[in-house]
């Protein structure tokens, strides 16, 4: 067998788990990874990295439950749980994915204000181009031009070194794991999960892998994309920790404005800085708000059996329409609240996925050991002393920031 | 009426009223009864799981009541051909042949026919889920239904886990263009279950409406002999679509196994681009030789072995060269002829002509311009190579990629 032979498979392969860790890197992504850098500097890079084995690890599981039951995970959860946990299980994804909407459009309002167009004009714009092209149908070719325009975050690479950070901290922090009881860090670290490990990450991996047919067979070819696209992503999220922790940290300055996040840029871009940045978050918002509402509109009627398409009428599918655009409106409207702080609310919306995270992890966990959908291929017990491990962790955490904010507001 | 959720979770009584377990799920046979009767039950006491045979069942009725007070207690194992309920059919995809959709099962109507259970009709009704999910006591203040008769469902065998054989009768109610509606919505394996139902004919019929990427996919995953099979009998504008949608060594393959003069019209197709009037123009077509009557042509068309659809005009070409096109006359014209007229002098010899070359949008244009529901290709050379019917044309300017990219992301 030829080198190409033996190789071909795997890059072929290459797609939907490359692409679903991408889109971790959107703009709550950014300006999770842009808050930790320049609040904490080097000191959230150990989590970074474990977070981005926990991203494989749940990655993988939906891709191999997508690839043995030919399934998506909804599908599953409905034939596979009681209607009553279904619901709960459907409702987190849907108040999840209903605040990562919102970060979208928040981030199209930040990119817009960096080119100094008004947020209340940028904002319904977006709102009314995006839903136009997703019920069009006309997505296609626009999304790649937004999949090029979140290159611009590799430009943090090239700024992390250009920044010249003291690369014996970097490692030294790296490595060695430190966990601070204070409630901004804790708050961080949950974001950070959460916007690494979205669910809908794994819901989109999971649909893409069955919309393929790939079979159980054919499976390690996927399992090698998820593992590629997790690692590349961790990559950009820890140099953009690295960027601003060498270039924000030591001077002072907090993330809480698109416009600091852009600072970090500086010794790559000088005063295109802005300009990179915006088109960045332009491209990763305007590409997420687009899949978003339809995957997350998809996903409650398929589970309801509602009829569903965008090819579909109003009146053929209202329920599905209705819910596509509602969940559009919604987004851009709450991103228009006067006063809204653009950066801590995208945070925030991270925080909320890390906290809804472990009803999903233990959905997966359920599913992916269950003999009865997934024979030979359920999880081994060393897999699963692991995934069990990250299950437990997240809820821990996400625990104790409910603990804590509790604590806080009775003080 | 007995519905599967209101007895879930109920009490097994024995003869005398005590209590032997509760119901666990029902066990049906889906085979040839238009109704199939439940054959067991399943019923769980503590941690352990055991068959009832249906005879022994008295009454089902809030509590479910045995003729008997002593049980066999066969622990429950699962057999071939067997399917659970609540398992496998409750909450589970069916496809609604009348209403021609997929629905998902809310609840499962039961009715006992002379003496025997039977599952009579699914409901899809949002209501059905409200009643489960609020408390028992509440479900009863939840009125209305929406049933779909058991005769009128295609179960899909994929969801269950053991080997079923299921008839699939009932897909040939729907005509293929629906059916591709469906084999689009479902995902990739309950339409491979679908697709490997049909027969080659209405396979081929129906995967010609279904989107390039779902039959490049489904094509991949069956039997080589059949896919070719099924290609041949695809329009080859339609084959070349999916051929080229799959890895080339595949589509080399396919192409071999193909009859040679199957394969050699799809291989017409593929030469030209995507979206070109090349790739998606008709060759089938009825040629005339210019020195013909009307008459001539109108017998001709009649002892055709096989007559193109749509018909829309003949084609007039030189004697000795049936690729030298010197003009067309529109059906119209030569219904309403004298049989006697020579064709050369009913002759539109003006009518515009497009290029293989050509993108689909702008021969649709002229299309539109000209009034005309058909138009004939010409190379290069002139020379006749078939013609762009509006509903070729149509086809490429309805994008469908809309129709599924959600799905990607669900």
């Amino acid at each position: 067998m030829t080198i190409r032979k033996r190789f071909w498979p795997y890059l072929a392969a290459l797609g939907p788990g490359l692409l679903a860790a991408s889109a971790g890197n959107d703009a709550g992504g950014i300006a999770t990874y842009a808050s930790a850098g320049a609040s904490y500097g080097y000191g959230l890079l150990w989590a970074m990295v474990l977070v981005t084995l926990c991203v494989g690890v749940v990655q993988e599981m939906s891709a191999r439950m997508g690839a043995v039951t030919g399934k998506g995970f909804s599908d599953l959860v409905r034939e596979s749980f009681t209607l009553r946990q279904t619901a709960l299980i459907l409702l987190t994804l849907l108040v999840a994915n209903t605040g990562i909407i919102v970060s979208e459009f928040i981030g199209v309002a930040a990119a817009a204000e960096l080119f100094g167009v008004s947020r209340y004009i940028a904002v319904p714009l977006a709102a009314i181009f995006v839903w136009l092209l997703v019920t069009r149908g006309s997505y296609g070719w626009v999304e790649r031009i937004f999949l090029v325009l979140t290159l611009a975050f590799l430009a943090y690479i090239g700024a992390a070194f250009l920044a010249r950070p003291d690369w014996h901290a970097v490692l030294a922090e790296t490595v060695r794991p430190k966990l601070h009881f204070d409630f901004g860090y804790l708050n961080l670290l949950i974001a950070l999960i959460g916007t690494t490990i979205s669910p809908y990450m794994q819901l989109y991996v999971q649909s893409s892998v069955v919309e393929k047919g790939v079979t159980p067979d054919e499976y390690r070819y996927t399992r090698f994309d998820v593992i590629v696209g997790t690692i590349s992503a961790g990559i950009v999220a820890i140099f953009i920790i690295i960027a601003t922790a060498a270039t924000l940290y030591p001077r002072g300055i907090k993330v809480t404005a698109a416009a600091d996040a852009a600072r970090a840029l500086e010794p790559v871009a000088g005063k295109y800085a802005e300009a990179l940045f915006g088109l960045g978050l332009l491209g990763a918002s305007l590409l997420a708000a687009g899949v978003l509402p339809l995957a997350t509109t998809y996903m409650m009627s398929e589970a309801l059996g509602f009829e569903r398409g965008v090819s579909r009428s109003w009146q053929e599918a209202p329920i599905f329409m209705g819910m596509l655009t509602g969940l559009i409106g919604l987004g851009a409207l709450i991103a228009l609240i006067p006063g809204l702080p653009l950066i801590p609310v995208l945070v925030g919306v991270y925080v909320l996925n890390g906290l809804l995270l472990p009803v999903e992890l233990f959905a997966i966990l359920r599913l992916i050991n269950e003999p009865e959908l997934m024979g030979e291929h359920v999880n081994g017990p060393l897999y699963n002393v692991l995934a069990w491990t990250i299950a437990i962790v997240v809820s821990t955490l996400s625990l104790t920031l409910i603990v804590m904010q509790v604590v806080e507001w009775f003080r | 009426m007995l519905f599967l959720t209101s007895v879930m979770d109920r009490p097994v009584e024995g003869k005398s009223g005590e209590m032997i377990g509760r119901i666990s799920d029902m066990i049906v046979r889906i085979g040839d009864d238009r109704y199939p009767p439940i054959s067991g039950l399943v019923v769980r006491d503590g941690r352990r799981s055991f068959y009832v045979a249906a005879n022994l069942l008295q009454s089902l009725n809030g509590t479910a009541r045995l003729t008997s007070s002593t049980v066999d207690l066969q622990p429950f194992a699962r057999r071939s051909g067997e399917v659970l309920l609540r398992r496998d059919v409750l909450d589970h995809q069916l496809i609604d042949i009348t209403g021609r959709r997929i629905v998902r099962v809310n609840d499962v109507q039961l009715t006992r026919i002379e003496e025997i259970y039977r599952v009579v009709g699914v409901d899809i009704s949002a209501r059905a889920l409200l009643r489960r999910l609020g408390p028992r006591s509440l479900a009863g203040r939840i009125v209305g239904r929406q049933i779909i008769d058991w005769s009128d469902v295609q179960y899909l065998a994929s969801a269950a886990p053991v080997q079923l054989k299921v008839s699939y009768d009932r897909l040939a109610e729907l005509n293929p263009v629906d059916l591709a509606r469906i084999v689009d919505a479902l995902s990739f394996r309950e339409s491979a279950e679908i697709v490997a139902a049909l027969d080659e004919e209405t396979a081929a019929e129906t995967l010609e409406e279904v989107s390039d990427e779902r039959v490049a996919d489904l094509l991949e995953g069956m039997d080589q002999e059949r896919a070719a099979d099924i290609l041949e009998e695809m329009n080859p504008a339609a084959a070349a679509d999916a051929l080229e949608d799959l890895d080339d060594e595949v589509a080399e393959q396919l192409l071999a196994r193909m009859e040679p003069e199957e394969a050699a019209d799809v291989q017409v197709h593929l030469e030209y681009d995507e979206d070109s009037v090349g790739r998606i123009m008709t060759r089938d077509l009825v040629r005339v030789a210019e020195n013909a009557t009307v008459g001539d042509a109108l017998r001709m068309i009649r002892s055709l072995e096989e007559v193109p659809d749509p018909l829309l005009a003949v084609y007039v070409v030189a004697v000795d060269d049936p690729d030298a096109l010197r003009g067309l006359v529109r059906l119209r014209t030569l219904i309403l002829a004298d049989p006697a007229t020579p064709l050369a002098d009913v002759l539109d010899e003006d009518a515009p002509t497009v290029s293989p070359d050509d993108r689909a949008e702008s021969a649709a244009r002229v299309l539109a311009e000209y009034n005309l529901l058909a138009v004939p290709v010409l190379d290069e050379n002139r020379r006749l190579l078939g013609i762009l019917t509006v509903d070729d044309a149509l086809a490429t300017l309805l994008p469908e990629v809309w129709q599924r990219r959600g799905r990607a992301y669900s």
